[in-house]
């Protein structure tokens, strides 16, 4: 049997996609860490300092250090601890960016069940990426 | 014993950046998220809190496989069309089971996952592998159309593939997600037997596609971490850099590492990971 066109399109295309963002947040995260631990921008935890408080259960930890939960941390960004933080945080954005890249070509090809399931992916992950299920305090 | 107090901060994240590095690369060579080596070792030679080390250990797997995406599609080891209907599954179940994990005792968790783990090594040691399954696909399966083709450079030789028992796959992949998700490991650790033992895709593409689906299940349960601010930069980020760069060179050794040699390493991998969460969990070696 032969990859239909349409087939090697979706692939190339998710694999284009998955290929850039992975690259984009490999750069940010590394120039957010060599940010933070440079100290040339300050952190809300310094470096220095965290020996002291990672070996403390979550709970713990923040509430020792003040440091966010939810997505409390985004008017943060300006302390480069947290923008690290972000930056991880993009990396979990990769997926779902690629998955909504997928939707106009699946709906171009008119392949409506795969078009069912890349929706629902990108309803689920955008669900847990909101925070409203997770839980935290 | 170390004394971490007396090392200087920075040499840890230096210290974790090279050991992500080797891990990424072997994980994806093992079709594992790569989380399932990383905590056991982060977590008994760092001196970072639990917590900490399985939020680093999510994005760890995430970042790898994302990384090695890409080279696994392009050469048609990885199966978006595979993929998908997998993946929903999973990263709904792994999230699930994520804030589930966050509630348990981590020697409940360790202990339960050296046995889960432990239990597969034997069961793909004691199976035999079809590397050019040739099975009919059930209704499901053709509807779904679970089928490809991809090009072995080691075999020398083009296969083309089709899966079966596609309910059992799909039921098999909600309770790894959510197993996935209670141990904070990432769902790769039992994909690989899932795809090839039980829905019969050739060895290679369900290593392949076990990295991809990671991909996708991990997005799900990372952001549980995130939230609960179980995440701290100086920990996942060298981990991250190192395992991404680690898994592009995996990624690339895996299509031409001959099949025989990925199935042993799975095994090898599964059983140093397994022993050590037991021996952890049980408290035999903390």
């Amino acid at each position: 049997m032969d990859l239909t066109r349409n087939e090697r399109e979706l692939r190339e295309l998710y694999a284009r996609w998955l290929d850039r963002a992975t690259k984009a947040g490999f750069a940010v995260s590394l120039a957010a860490f060599l940010v933070y631990v440079s100290g040339l921008v300050a952190a809300f935890v310094p470096p220095a300092d965290l020996p002291r408080y990672w070996a403390l259960p979550v709970d713990r930890f923040i509430a020792a250090t003040g440091a966010p939960q939810q997505w409390a941390w985004l008017p943060l960004l300006g302390y480069s601890d947290v923008l690290n933080l972000a930056a991880v945080a993009l990396l979990a954005l990769v997926t779902p960016a690629c998955y909504a890249r997928l939707l106009p070509t699946l709906l171009r090809q008119r392949d409506w069940l795969q078009l069912a399931l890349a929706c629902a992916q990108v309803l689920v992950l955008a669900t847990a990426a909101s925070g409203l299920l997770a839980g935290a305090g | 014993m170390i004394d971490a107090a007396a090392i200087p901060w920075w040499t840890w994240p230096i210290a974790l950046f090279v050991v992500s590095f080797a891990i990424g690369i072997v994980a994806v060579l093992a079709g594992v998220g790569g989380g399932v080596l990383f905590v056991p070792i982060v977590g008994s030679l760092f001196p970072f809190h639990v917590d900490f080390v399985r939020g680093a250990g999510l994005l760890f797997a995430l970042a790898g496989t994302l990384s090695a995406g890409p080279p696994l599609l392009r050469g048609g080891m990885a199966s978006l069309r595979l993929v998908m209907p997998l993946a929903l599954v999973g990263s709904i179940a792994s999230f699930a089971g994520a804030l589930v994990g966050l509630a348990l005792a981590s020697e409940v968790v360790n202990t339960a996952l050296g046995i889960l783990i432990v239990g597969i090594a034997i069961l793909i040691w004691r199976s035999r592998a079809a590397d050019t399954p040739n099975v009919v696909a059930d209704h499901l399966g053709a509807l779904l159309r679970l089928e490809g083709e991809f090009r072995d450079p080691a075999a020398g030789m083009r296969i083309d593939w089709r899966t079966h028992r596609t309910l059992l796959g799909l039921a098999a992949f909600a309770a790894i997600g959510f197993i996935g998700g209670i141990f904070g490991l990432g769902a790769g650790f039992a994909n690989v037997p899932a795809l090839n033992l039980l829905m019969s895709a050739p060895l290679k593409v369900a290593v392949g596609s076990s990295g991809l689906l990671i991909s996708v299940i991990n997005s799900s349960a990372a952001w549980v971490y995130i939230h609960r601010g179980a995440l701290l930069p100086l920990i996942a980020v060298p981990s991250i850099l190192g395992v991404m760069l680690g898994s592009r060179i995996g990624a690339r050794l895996l299509g031409s590492t001959p099949a025989s040699v990925v199935r042993q390493l799975v095994i090898v991998v599964m059983l140093i990971a397994g022993l050590r969460s037991l021996a952890k969990g049980t408290g035999l070696w903390i």
